[in-house]
């Protein structure tokens, strides 16, 4: 029942100088569970406020359900809302904290109870239902939190950077318990982190945010393989970038010539002769063999650095153009090659994506704020 | 060894030094002050026992009174601070979530109260109430007679609209502070949980700010129970605890004067003190005795419904109050000085007007002159000596363990009405004990020592702990500086702020003290009780003046005090 929809949102603060949210249109299904990601600064959470009601938007209109509620106040547009700093009430313990919505809204005792004791349930914390905010871990608290957001009933749940507050194993472990919670309950959720990995992992959809726009809008699948924005493909997973013209075109494919003679080929999305454009390629869809090798999408080059991460390797290649690469390998062959030793790199056609090269620049276009 | 452990030990000694000098010069000219009178009301018990309770020629009739100026003091401190409560906790509210136009003057306003002579106030406060040239005008008589007696709190009026005045800017300052101080995050949260922004403030904001408004509360009492400036000059017929202390030392009346002192720092302590140190704890949990009585769904709908309708109502209200407690007051003594310059309004007799009183055969012009210097002297002596001995206290209290002991002392001074104090220091180092000085500007500054080192404390030690020195000094030891260089060179620049804002408080608190001046003074005669002689001899346009020319020392005193205040 609660989609929830943004259109053309505007906001800005500081007297309109800075421009935090910049004609957002985003359309959320019922039940699905939606990640906003990107850099700090993007503009995320201020949508994601906007949509609570704790900021009201300069311009556009937001509608949760049937209802237009972009004027309303929060404690009109029945929603769950989990604040980054968990915002617990510190002079409540647990079972105030989590029974206050109910009581707010006037329910009947026994209702607020019967849900008090659900969510508590539900988050495995009912046990603790006497203790203070203060007397409890982080991942309890965030725990909390969440029973907090969900005891109001409301089957829209905002999520701030739920989890940013959190150790690593414990957030990789709570991620997957918020999204098990969400889908159990059928809720729609809006969440929003930083952490492209959180989001591939946890999201039916994923709106990529940068500077106040959503550059592209999509499941985890389709923006890893198939990113419509430069930014994209370098934000959602890595990517090695290389610069050159097309000198040639011909039918779906064409040629890049890189610098120093190299080229290579890629399939072709409206590239023109002449175009000065960008060749994206995942750092673990490329292949390594010893020797300088010849062929198609045959890139020689030698080992210049070498790093060990646990379940992969990384290898930095500087290319025969004195282009530098990724190449990310799995780690478990424990045949590893040497720093120093010449190599050639390959990649299939269809694994690379070409991007027009971008006005004001690669690195601007790629930087995070 | 030798080589490290010798500077070492001469630092020992001086700070030993140090550290013995603060505590001497606290206890002489801070603690000894505050508690002689007690002392001494012990030691001449017999004497104080018959004058009070049993004079050959009138009885107990002594006892009899000073149960009756305690219990009016008593029930007007509390009523001020009840009033004080509902207007300065939505006030508060307003100035630290809200931005309006006029916000900066609004806050102007409230300090204003806090920096302007008391007496000065207090006299606008009767003319405004009192006569046609107030709000009078409006009914062609004065609002209230002056003796008016408030039903219900059974307070005389003007007194009531004069202390809520004089004491609601500190329960807006400490509550608006801790407001500002706590994240707007707990409402936010609130909201989403689909509270109102008035339930929220039952629930949440209120709980958390509980102690703030608590330590506002008890700072108006105690400015409440000891105030003498203002309340001499619209007592009319009624008398307060400290106002009868001066009059029985006028008389001589040591005894009860002494006895009745003793009772109000007693009071005052039993009442504060137990407040101060409970308070330390977080906010009270909720209530739960409106879901026992089954109100919790009803205030929820008031509650709503205020909310959405009625938050404009609060502010207007709120701001209405400011208007007519502060701002009236003020323009009707501007508009009334201007009117009764070269005569009577009415009448145009020039022996009426502000001219012929200042400058004719009363001369009171001279007198104000007078009056300005021996009050700025002794002010500014009064608090330098206090910041001399205020700083190396801020030390000893961050630095010692018993720094803790020696901060809840020195709130003491901060309690004791003044005009107790000042009965204190004449019996002490005046002529009846010391023979240290005669009445006269010497006995004023050791009087007002005693509060300024407090009053200069307290904003330190808020700077202080808000800034991480401990930090920085640790960071300049590990350059090389030793422990005098750091405090020279890193922790004073610091808490440069601090001091100078406890320096400004401190010094209108001195220009403006009535109640401890008027015994200590003799013949040097203070601005504060020169406009109480004036409304007592019945020279209104001279002190119409003089209250002007209060008003717009406190606002240039209110301008020094932003400057400082603002970063």
């Amino acid at each position: 029942m609660p989609e929830v929809k943004l259109k053309n949102v505007v906001k800005t603060f500081d007297k309109g100088r800075i421009t935090a949210v910049d004609h957002v249109n985003l359309q959320v299904q019922d039940k699905e569970y939606l990640t906003l990601l990107g850099p700090s600064g993007c503009g995320k959470t201020t949508t994601l406020r906007m949509i609570a009601g704790l900021e009201l938007p300069d311009e556009g209109e937001i509608s949760i359900g049937k209802r237009l509620v972009s004027k309303l106040p929060p404690e009109y547009r029945d929603i769950g809302y989990v604040f980054q700093e968990y915002a617990l009430f510190p002079h409540m313990d647990v079972w105030n904290n989590v029974t206050y919505g109910p009581r707010v809204k006037g329910w009947e005792e026994e209702k607020s109870d019967r849900i008090g004791r659900e969510m508590l349930e539900l988050v495995r914390l009912f046990e603790r239902t006497d203790a203070y905010p203060s007397e409890l871990s982080g991942g309890m608290r965030q725990r909390v939190a969440l029973a907090r957001a969900l005891s109001s009933g409301s089957k829209l749940l905002l999520l701030d950077e739920p989890l940013g507050a959190l150790d690593a194993k414990i957030r990789t472990d709570l991620r997957y318990e918020i999204r098990k919670l969400v889908k159990d309950l059928q809720l729609t959720a809006i969440h929003v982190t930083h952490d492209q990995a959180e989001a591939m992992a946890i999201s039916d959809r994923i709106a990529v945010m940068r500077k106040g726009k959503i550059l592209q809008v999509g499941t985890p699948q389709e923006l890893y393989l198939n990113p419509k924005h430069i930014f994209v493909a370098n934000f959602i997973g890595e990517s090695d970038f290389l610069e050159g013209y097309v000198t040639d075109s011909f039918e779906h494919k064409l040629t890049v010539e890189l610098r120093g003679g190299l080229s290579v080929k890629s399939l072709n999305n409206d590239h023109k002769i002449g175009d000065k454009v960008v060749v994206a390629i995942r750092p673990e869809v490329l292949s390594i063999t010893k020797g300088k090798k010849s062929g198609l999408n045959a890139l020689p080059g030698n080992i210049e650095g070498f790093r060990f991460e646990g379940n992969i390797v990384r290898y930095e290649i500087r290319l025969e153009n004195d282009d530098l690469i990724v190449v990310v390998r799995p780690a478990l062959t424990g045949e590893w090659l040497n720093v120093g030793e010449k190599i050639t790199v390959a990649f299939p056609i269809e694994k690379s994506f070409v991007f027009s090269y971008p006005e004001r620049g690669l690195r601007t276009e790629l930087a995070l704020e | 060894m030798t080589a490290f452990s010798e500077p070492q030990g001469k630092q020992n000694l001086l700070s030993r030094i140090g550290v013995s000098a603060t505590v001497a010069s606290l206890i002489i000219f801070v603690f000894l002050p505050s508690f002689f009178l007690i002392s001494f009301t012990f030691t001449r018990w017999p004497e104080v026992y018959t004058e009070v309770f049993a004079n050959p020629l009138i009885g107990d009739t002594n006892w009899i009174e000073i149960q009756k100026y305690l219990g009016l003091s008593l029930r007007l401190a509390i009523s001020a601070v009840v009033i004080d409560l509902i207007f300065g906790i939505p006030l508060a509210y307003i100035l630290a979530r809200k931005n309006f136009w006029g916000k900066g003057f609004l806050e102007d306003l409230i300090t204003f109260t806090l920096v302007i002579p008391t007496s000065g106030f207090g006299f606008a406060t009767l003319i405004t109430w009192t006569s046609v040239s107030g709000l009078g005008a409006l009914f062609g008589k004065g609002v209230v007679e002056t003796n008016y007696l408030l039903p219900f709190f059974n307070v005389p009026f003007i007194m009531l609209i004069v202390h809520i005045a004089l004491t609601f800017p500190y329960i807006v300052k400490t509550v608006k502070a801790k407001l500002e101080d706590m994240s707007t995050l707990f409402e936010q949260a609130s909201g989403t949980l689909g509270a109102s922004p008035f339930t929220t403030f039952r629930k949440v904001l209120f709980p958390l700010t509980i102690p703030a408004i608590f330590s506002g509360a008890v700072l108006a009492f105690a400015r409440s129970l000891g105030e003498t400036g203002a309340t001499l000059v619209v007592a009319s017929v009624y008398t307060t605890a400290p106002i009868a202390v001066i009059s029985w030392v006028s008389q001589f009346k040591f005894g009860p004067a002494a006895f009745l002192g003793s009772l109000l720092i007693i009071v005052a302590s039993a009442i504060i003190l137990p407040v101060e140190f409970a308070l330390h704890k977080k906010g009270i949990s909720t209530f739960s005795i409106f879901s026992k009585l089954n109100l919790e769904k009803k205030l929820l709908k008031v509650e709503d419904f205020a909310s959405r309708k009625l938050s404009r109502l609060r502010d207007g209200v709120v701001i209405l109050f400011i208007i007519i407690v502060v701002v009236v007051p003020i323009i009707v003594v501007l508009n009334s000085v201007v009117l009764t310059w070269n005569g009577d309004p009415i009448t145009d007799n020039i022996r009426d007007g502000v001219v012929y009183q200042l400058f004719g055969p009363s001369n009171y012009f001279s007198a104000l002159l007078d009056a300005t210097l021996i009050s700025f002297s002794s002010a500014g002596i009064a608090t330098f000596i206090a910041a001399c001995i205020a700083i190396p206290t801020v030390f000893l209290i961050e630095r010692y363990r018993f720094g803790r002991l020696l901060r809840a002392i020195l709130r003491i001074p901060l309690i004791v009405p003044t005009s107790a104090l000042g009965l204190s220091i004449l019996l002490l180092w005046g002529p009846g004990g010391m023979r240290l000085a005669e009445p006269g500007i010497w006995l004023i500054i050791l009087t007002h020592i005693v509060f300024s080192v407090p009053v200069i404390v307290e904003p330190m030690l808020a700077t202080f702990e808000g800034s991480e020195i401990p930090l920085y000094e640790g960071a300049s030891r590990t350059l090389g500086a030793n422990a005098y260089n750091t405090i020279e060179s890193v922790a004073l620049p610091l808490l440069k702020r601090g001091i100078l804002t406890g320096v400004i408080l401190s010094f209108t608190r001195s220009l403006g003290e009535t109640g401890a001046t008027f015994l200590v003074m003799g013949s040097n005669t203070t601005i504060p009780p020169l406009v109480v002689n004036m409304v007592e001899s019945l020279a209104i346009p001279a002190a119409l003046f003089a209250s002007t020319y209060l008003i717009a020392i406190s606002f240039v005193l209110l301008m020094v005090f932003r400057k400082v205040t603002s970063r």
